[in-house]
């Protein structure tokens, strides 16, 4: 076997643990949206729907 | 973390596989096939690409009902006898084995087999609404309309939970998780009016759309929400 067969073969053989992850994903990291976004689904949905409310407001420090 | 080059090459294997299916879903052509031609020519990724995208890999044909290709079931049958679920496989990974092995006797009522034996939910008992909504959308493809299994009975008695989770999932913008929850929730009974779920669902697609696995879910929520099948 040539050594870049070789490599291909190290590239192409499936890793049972990239399996698992792929069935079995942690949850990704949440970046919440941001009031464009919130902006885009008032226009898509046209009002009155729990999605559209943006993020409750933080109170401010001082 | 660093992603191994099997696991990029397996990821996308699995979003070629999933942009097959959209298509298919989109056209209405039932009788395209989306897996490879035949066992011999499904290498190992195209097989664990089908293991990955699991039943909604034969989804067309589950929504349906039409005679499946014999070739598409043979290499869906290889990718489900190719890769059992380990005696310490995680929950999800049994689940969506499991949900494998329904599609395939669906799709192949003349199989030898018996109807496989359900694993328990036990894990999903006390939940967090998070947690049960990051799990319900990892198995968005047990979610399909007229089948009942343990998952879905439990999302039943819990559709203000997922309702819920498809909110905190649009906010945190996680595409996948929101829709494969929208896809759940076109299914319970009791989902509240006020969610705005057919809006969700478009807001989901206009922003994640350019996923395949997201458009899979929002497209397969669609079908089974107006009942036209495709």
């Amino acid at each position: 076997m040539r050594p870049d067969e070789n490599v291909i073969e190290e590239l192409t053989a499936l890793r049972s643990t990239d399996l698992d992850a792929a069935l079995d994903p942690a949850e990704t990291e949440g970046v919440y949206r941001d009031s464009r976004e919130c902006a885009a689904l008032a226009a898509v949905a046209g009002g009155g729907a729990a999605l559209l409310s943006p993020p409750t407001p933080r109170p401010k420090k001082g | 973390m660093e992603q191994s080059g099997t696991s990029t090459r397996l990821q996308a294997a699995v979003q070629d596989l999933a942009s097959g299916v959209v298509s298919v879903l989109r056209d209405g052509d039932h009788t395209r096939a989306v897996l490879p031609a035949g066992t011999a020519e499904a290498g190992d990724l195209a097989l664990a690409a089908v293991r990955v995208l699991g039943a909604d890999a034969v989804l067309p044909g589950l929504l349906s009902g039409a005679t499946s290709d014999p070739a598409e079931v043979a290499v869906f049958r290889k990718a489900v006898e190719a890769y059992p679920p380990r005696s310490d496989a995680a929950p999800t990974v049994r689940w969506s084995h499991w949900g494998m092995a329904r599609a395939l006797r669906r799709l192949d009522p003349n199989s030898s087999s018996g109807p496989p034996d359900e694993p328990d939910t036990r894990w999903l008992d006390d939940a967090s609404w998070q947690t049960l909504t990051h799990q319900l959308a990892v198995l968005a493809p047990l979610a399909l309309p007229g089948e009942s299994c343990a998952v879905s009975r439990l999302a039943a008695r819990r559709p203000v939970d997922v309702a819920r989770g498809f909110v905190r999932a649009v906010r945190r913008r996680d595409w996948r998780q929101a829709a494969g929850a929208g896809r759940w929730l076109t299914l319970l009974p009791g989902v509240p009016d006020t969610l705005g779920l057919e809006s969700g669902l478009d807001f989901v697609e206009l922003m994640g759309g350019q996923d395949p696995m997201v458009t899979l879910q929002v497209r397969a929520a669609r079908l089974t929400r107006t009942g036209t099948l495709v």
